[in-house]
């Protein structure tokens, strides 16, 4: 479990990003974390794995403070960053230098990622172009099998091929007692894959609420016309008629809308406020 | 499972640290020692034995011994090299005591052994083609010898500014992350500047006809053609001196272990 108790971040102390924050996030879920660029879904991330640290507050990564880097929980925890950095070393060489640090990792699965990932195992790794990278670095991180994963922004670089792949892979190593977090701006890249979704926008927390949760309280349909005394959270108009979200009152069953829905709660945060409350 | 140190996590930290980057390592020091190869030769084309040993060691072993430990901690030029290698499951103590052993150790220890043998080899291919029939033999011979670690005071205050810019350096590489050698040569520069003319303006203040006033080793008055040295009573000599051989590496290495645990990216 991971908890933000009253964590405020700044880059300046004068001008802080996040602000009193306090959430939860349970353990056997994939939770896909959104919102615009420079929104701060890296400095979350960040703050999660002790790579930046709370100005005020504390973060919990199982009762453990990242800050502290302690190698017990570094060993817990794997963080994916935007770029990649890997060094010029093969395949074999870097899995001989990095994977013992690592107690659980898996040699037959990291090889096997790799394959369906269909990363190149010859030459040296940076000379692999950056979508290769990526893969390998990910494929990396899985074998890591660590019990909290956090990836920003993982399907930067990849190909349409390797996003359905690396959907199909998160999904196979997920259990119980898993937390992973996906940071995306690249929203349909999660459709199908995450169960909980968190929207940050400015460093305020918008939305975070599960995909059942969403279903149940939005509708998402395509209307000729909007009725009326609708709550509409969000409209747009599309080629067969508009396309709206509104609260789902009737116990609709609708398939979810990620971009729209994000749409709709960054430009209307206080309906979003009103219909998932956060604390 | 010991949180602060682990000899056999230590062990794969090392040999990761080494492996992971060992041409840009190698690289470094190959390239130190052939400046100071280089230095050596064209010092003793130049001048004489005594400056040819003398700066080619201040010069290889400083200048190496910094430029390496700018490459020891020198992961955060990028976002992802930092994260990964502040999030790689090793203690800080473990990867400040890494890059002091590479930089502080390994490299002593290779670079002092190449510049003997460098040596050796210049000094004996000297003495033997000496003409042993020669009345300057003698002389000619004792000339040269194999350059001295051991009570050699140019050997102690060359390893005094190694310590010192070596614990710079890499503080430094740890509050910059790009460029840092640069930045820190630009800073080290700033602050010997500042003290050397707070230094004449102290000395100025005391003292008239100074003539230099180099901060910790020489002021100089001079009257007429005559220069004389002011010297520093034994006791504060004695404070000065160990200011600058220990407490102030051991501030600099320290805080460079202070700053990696603080370290954020």
């Amino acid at each position: 479990m991971i908890q933000f108790n009253n964590l405020s971040f700044g880059y300046s102390r004068k001008k802080l990003l996040y602000k009193n924050l306090t959430l939860s996030i349970e353990n056997g879920s994939i939770y896909g974390l959104l919102g615009k660029n420079g929104a701060g879904k890296s400095t979350l991330l960040k703050n999660m794995v002790g790579t930046l640290f709370p100005v005020e507050g504390t973060v919990l990564v199982d009762g453990v403070q990242p800050k502290s880097r302690k190698p017990s929980f570094l060993q817990t925890i794997y963080y994916i960053a935007e770029d990649v950095y890997v060094p010029a070393l093969t395949i074999k060489q870097y899995h001989n230098l990095f994977a013992p640090f690592y107690p659980m990792f898996d040699k037959d699965s990291f090889y096997k990622y790799l394959l369906e990932l269909e990363v190149s195992v010859d030459g040296k790794l940076n000379k692999l172009s950056f979508g290769q990278q990526k893969k390998f670095v990910i494929a990396f991180a899985l074998a890591c099998n660590t019990k909290v994963l956090l990836m920003d922004e993982p399907t930067n670089g990849l190909d349409i091929p390797s996003k359905a792949q690396f959907r199909k892979l998160i999904a196979s190593v997920m259990n119980e007692d898993r937390i992973i977090f996906i940071s995306t701006h690249q929203i349909r890249d999660l459709e199908n894959m995450i169960d909980k979704v968190m929207i940050v926008d400015n460093g305020n927390l918008l939305l975070h609420s599960s995909i059942a949760d969403i279903a149940e309280k939005l509708c998402f349909k395509t209307v000729n016309e909007i009725p009326k005394g609708a709550k509409v959270l969000y409209s747009e108009k599309m080629l067969r008629g508009i396309s709206v979200i509104m609260e789902n009152t009737d116990g609709e069953d609708s398939a979810l809308n990620l971009e729209h829905l994000f749409n709709g709660i960054t430009e209307n945060p206080a309906m979003a406020k009103q219909l998932f409350p956060i604390n | 499972m010991n949180d602060t140190f682990s000899l056999s996590r230590f062990g794969l930290l090392l040999k990761k640290t080494i492996l992971e980057r060992s041409m840009q390592l190698i690289g470094a020091v190959v390239a130190v020692m052939a400046f100071t190869l280089l230095l050596y030769t064209l010092i003793l084309y130049a001048l004489d034995w005594g400056p040819a040993q003398n700066l080619s060691f201040i010069w290889g072993f400083i200048g190496g011994g910094v430029v390496l430990s700018s490459v020891v901690f020198s992961y955060f030029t990028t976002n992802a090299g930092g994260a990964a290698y502040l999030t790689l499951p090793a203690s800080s103590l473990e990867k400040w005591l890494c890059g002091i052993l590479i930089s502080g150790l390994l490299f002593c220890i290779v670079f002092l052994s190449f510049f003997r043998l460098m040596d050796y080899t210049f000094v004996t291919a000297y003495h033997s083609g000496l003409d042993r029939t020669s009345p300057l033999y003698r002389g000619l011979y004792d000339h040269v010898y194999l350059y001295e670690f051991e009570g050699n005071n140019v050997f102690v205050k060359a390893t005094i500014l190694y310590t010192n810019f070596v614990g710079a350096m890499m503080v430094g590489t740890l509050y910059f992350n790009r460029v840092a050698l640069v930045k820190v040569a630009l800073v080290v520069c700033g602050v010997l500047a500042a003290i050397y003319f707070l230094n004449l303006a102290i000395v100025s203040l005391l003292f008239s006809n100074v003539d230099i006033a180099f901060p910790y080793f020489t002021v100089l008055i001079k009257v007429d053609s005559e220069v004389g040295n002011i010297e520093l009573p034994h006791y504060a000599y004695a404070i000065a001196n160990n200011f600058l051989q220990y407490i102030l590496p051991g501030t600099l290495w320290i805080t460079a272990y202070v700053r990696l645990r603080e370290k954020e990216i």
